[in-house]
Formats: C-alpha cells, structure tokens, sequence
C-alpha cells in the first residue's frame, strides 16, 4: 500500500524528516507516537502534499504510484486522506456544501453522476449521527468557530463520507471527550478492511486501546526508532520517551 | 413579501423607452434628449412595495441623469440587472421623506474595454432606511461614487459592494455623512482583483457635532489573486462626537494557502479550490441581503463571475 524509502523532508530549511522509511501493508494498522516536535505531523503532511515541506531526498511508493509525484488533489483521488491536527477554517462557506463538494469531486473522478440533494442528505444524516454530529453544525461555515472536539468530528466525518483506503490521522483524538472518542474509535473500527490502512498518531494509549494497532512506532527527531507491537505503546505510556 | 403583494414595474431604455404604469401610486416620467436619458420616479405613497425594475437594451453607451424621490412611508425596492456594453455615465439623485425604505440592488456586467461612471447622492430624512447592494465585475475604466446624507434622526444606511475583476481600473468612492443624532450605518466592501486589476475602496465616514448615539460601521476586504493585480482600501474617519460606536476594519491579501492546501487534500483541483475559497470570501456578507430572492441572485452572480 505504501512504501516509504530514506525520506528526508526540510520546512523553512529545516531539516524535520532524516532518513524515514516505513512500510505500511494493507489491512494493517500502524500508530506512531512521539515527542512533541518529533515530526510526526510533518509526515503527514509530506504525504498529503503540503507544498510548504520540501522534500531533500527520497522515495514514496503508494499503490505502486509515485506518490511525490502527485498533486494534493492526485493523492487524495487516489485514496489518501489525512485528518489534520489542526484543520482548517473555511468562512463563507457552509460545512454542508463544502461536504457534498468533496462527496462529488470523488465521485466524478470515479465517473459518476453528482449525489441528489435527498441522497446527500440522507447520507450525512447518517454519518453524522454515529458520530453525534448535530445537524444545524452543516447549515455553519466549515470549521468556524467549531470547538476543537467539533472540528475533529468534522475530520471524521469526512473520512468517512470519501472511503479512503489510506487514512492518516493526526491526533484525531486531541481534544475529543470519553463519547466522543469511542464513538470516533467505533466508526474507524467499522472502516478497519482487508484493502484500507490506517496511520494513527496519537500520544496516548487510550486511543489504541480502543483502536488495536497492528505496529507501534516511536518517533524521535525524524526518523522512528523503535517499532514494535502494542506492547510497546503500553511501556511509552508507563514509561515515557526517555 | 412575495411579488403579489409587490407593485411591479420595469422600464426598459433602448432607442426608445418602454414603461407601463398602472398605479396612481407613482409617477415616472423618461424622456430621451440628444441621446442623453432623463428620469424621474416619485413613489407618491405605497399602499404595498413598490418594486422597479430598470433595464438597459441599448447598443451604445448609456447616459442617465435620474431623479428618485420617496414620500413619507413609501416603500421602494429598485432594480439593475444590466449588462452595460458599450459604457455608462449614470447620475442620480434621490430624496428620500421620512418612514420611507429603500432598496436599491444593482447586478451588473461591464465590459473591460469601456468607461463607466456612476454617481449616487441621497438623502435620508426621519427614520428612512437606505438598503444598498452593489455587485460589479469592473471595467477598464470605471468610477463609482455614492454620498449618503443622514440628515435626520433614526436614519439608517445598510450597504454592502462587491466587485471582482480581471482588468479594471476602477475607483469607489462611498461617503457617509451622520448629520443628526442616532444613526446608523453600517457597510462592507468586498473584492478580487485578478490580472492587472487596480481597484480602489475609499470609504468615508463623517460624525457631526451633535450626533450624539451614532453607530457606525465599516469593513472593506481584499483579496489579490495575481502577481499584478493591486488593492487599496482606504478608510476615512472624521468623528466630532464622542457617544460615538464605530467599528472600522481593512484588509488585503493573498488567498490562505492553508485553506487552498486543505481544500486540495480532499481532492478539489486548485482551481476549484481557489473558486471556492474566493466565493466563499464573497458570500461572507450575503446574508445582510434582505430578501431571498435577490440573495440566491447575488450567490449566481459571484458563482458565475469568479
Ligand atoms: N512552518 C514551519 N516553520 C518552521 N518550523 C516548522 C514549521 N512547521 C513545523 N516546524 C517545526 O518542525 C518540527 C516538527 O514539527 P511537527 O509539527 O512535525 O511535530 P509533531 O511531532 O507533529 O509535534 P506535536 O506532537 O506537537 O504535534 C518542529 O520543531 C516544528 O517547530
Ligand atoms: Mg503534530
């Protein structure tokens, strides 16, 4: 699904990422914890595109496609989907539109026709009540004065609107209370397959708990360096990093 | 309101001028002189809302001097959904009596390779409420200027502009003057200036004396899509009063590249993403709209020129 070979990743100069590789089969789940600053997001956004991350050198194979190659967009068409740590505010434009533009952009590039507004909204009806999303939270601008908790679910929700078969999420579980992260935790769950992978960045294992990881990989100035199985998450927790 | 309980009413300038008047409610009177138009509406009394729609279909530039007036509790809402082809040098000058309201939404389309002027000056008596909307995408050269007068008290002016261009030179002038106590006003401006747009926003805000209770405010907004393309807004305040509230903001920049690489991440192309991003900038204000009609018009408008 994705191979990640001696990546090295700078932003601003800087170098963030040294000498990352990873492999990430499919069906398989991987969490990666690190320090704060360890590069973690970096990562991820390296691979969804972020053109403020320069890459120095490297490789990244996804779908026996090179992924470096690919616009932003490319990517996400193809499959990737990250759930950003901080997403992003969109004024002006209602979460409801926004959704059903995303759902479309997809299915155009699947060949098919547009959703019908009563299909659309039977649908986000759906997803957003597993996830307890309010409805009246799609007639505001994406994002806007979301709470953090809000804003997370709305990642969520997305990811499961656009089936994805690689799903990067960073620190979904920041600032999500005990329901809402197990309700996150169910619909992730639900969307565990044999063809969908998923990295998982977390500090903590509760997450994890409700999420089986297949590895666990400790992150540490850009590179990982320790992997291992769930076990290892439960010594980090005990433990820390040091 | 639904349109039944509206009195309806188009004009419509070409070579000759067509209207229909069926109510004794107004008098319009236009005449044609030396290729120069000559208006005058008097909106005598409302039993319901007036609605005005103006039309031009003429093939050649477009010259109008137009005088409007609104009697004590006259209601009227105007329309401009013209394209203006070939130029336009319009003057009007309106006088609005106390209790009265006026809409006056303007969608139009220039063409960049002509001239087009546009001068507004009214004034507002008693408890009057001026409800401007202004959506324009610009032309090479273009002057638009609009002067307010809050004569009285209670006065209110709502306006709201909106211009997106790829080559206009464009300069616009709005003057808000609280001459009496308590009122109100409260505009924005909004604009993407593309290609090598100049557009200027001077918003101009003056408090007499003696108006005590005045609330006044102003946001202009720009956004600059290409290497060439400039934005300057101006703010001028002159306030003379100190039970003032006023709140005034302007900002020009470059799209967010955090929202464009967002909105990339779940497969939009850039240029979607950015369709997106500066409609979404456009459409912050819409809702001051205050009919929806006219709203879901202003959404097509932006939709279909950015
Ligand atoms: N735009 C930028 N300019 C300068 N430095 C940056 C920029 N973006 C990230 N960095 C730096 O890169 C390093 C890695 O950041 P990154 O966000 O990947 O860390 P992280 O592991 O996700 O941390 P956290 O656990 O706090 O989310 C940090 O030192 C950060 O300050
Ligand atoms: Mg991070």
């Amino acid at each position: 699904m994705l191979d990640i070979k001696n990546l090295n990743v700078s932003v601003e100069d800087k170098q963030i990422l040294r000498d990352l590789s990873l492999k990430v089969g499919s069906g398989e789940v991987h969490a990666i914890m690190g320090p704060n600053g360890s590069g973690k997001s970096t990562i991820a956004h390296t691979l969804a595109g972020n053109p403020n991350y320069e890459i120095i050198s490297g490789d990244v194979n996804f779908n026996e496609k090179d992924l470096l190659e690919m616009d932003p967009s490319e990517r996400s068409l193809s499959g990737l989907f990250l759930a950003f740590q901080y997403p992003i505010e969109l004024p002006g434009v209602t979460n409801a539109s926004y959704l059903k533009q995303i759902v479309n952009v997809h299915r155009k590039h699947r060949g098919e026709n547009p959703i019908e507004a009563g299909d659309f909204l039977k649908l986000l009806k759906e997803k957003s009540s597993i996830l307890n999303i309010p409805m009246d939270m799609h007639s505001r601008f994406v994002n806007a004065g979301f709470s953090g908790g809000e804003k997370k679910k709305n990642e969520v929700l997305q990811l499961d609107l656009l089936n994805p078969n690689l799903v990067i999420m960073d620190e979904t579980d920041s600032g999500l209370d005990v329901d809402a992260l197990k309700s996150t935790s169910e619909a992730v769950n639900q969307l565990r397959s044999s063809n969908r992978s998923f990295i998982i960045i977390t500090h903590y294992l509760r997450l994890l708990e409700y999420i089986e990881p297949d590895f666990v990989h400790v992150f540490q100035d850009g590179s990982i360096v320790e992997s291992g199985d769930k076990s290892l998450a439960n010594r980090i927790d005990k433990e820390g990093y040091a | 309101m639904t349109n039944t309980e509206k009195n309806i009413c188009s004009i419509i300038i070409g070579e000759e001028i067509k209207y229909e008047n069926n109510s004794s409610e107004v008098d319009i009177d236009f005449k044609i002189q030396n290729d120069h138009i000559f208006g005058k509406i008097d909106i005598l009394k409302s039993s319901k809302k007036f609605l005005i729609n103006l039309s031009n279909v003429k093939d050649k530039k477009f010259n109008l001097e137009l005088e409007i007036s609104l009697n004590e509790n006259s209601f009227l809402e105007l329309r401009d959904e013209s394209d203006y082809e070939h130029g336009s040098d319009i003057n009007i000058r309106s006088t609005m009596n106390k209790n009265s309201i006026f809409e006056f939404f303007r969608l139009n389309k220039f063409k960049d390779s002509t001239k087009n002027t546009f001068n507004h000056n009214i004034e507002l008596a008693l408890n009057c409420e001026f409800r401007d909307f202004n959506f324009s995408n610009g032309s090479n050269e273009m002057d638009n200027k609009t002067t307010v007068l809050l004569n009285e008290e209670n006065a209110s002016y709502i306006g709201s502009g909106v211009m997106i261009s790829n080559s206009t030179n464009s300069n616009n002038d709005l003057s808000i003057k609280h001459l009496s106590k308590s009122a109100k006003s409260d505009c924005s401006f909004k604009t993407v200036s593309r290609g090598n747009s100049n557009i200027k926003f001077s918003g101009k805000v003056f408090v007499d004396h003696d108006c005590s209770k005045t609330i006044s405010n102003q946001i202009s907004k720009g956004l600059i899509m290409d290497e060439f393309a400039k934005i300057s807004l101006i703010p001028k305040l002159e306030i003379n009063n100190d039970d003032v509230v006023c709140a005034h903001g302007a900002a020009s920049g470059k799209p967010d590249e955090s929202v464009i690489f967002y909105l990339k991440s779940r497969g939009i192309p850039q240029n979607e993403a950015e369709k997106i991003y500066v409609e979404g900038f456009l459409g912050e204000f819409l809702d001051k709209i205050p009919n929806a009609e006219m709203q879901e018009k202003a959404m097509k408008y932006i939709s279909a020129n950015c």
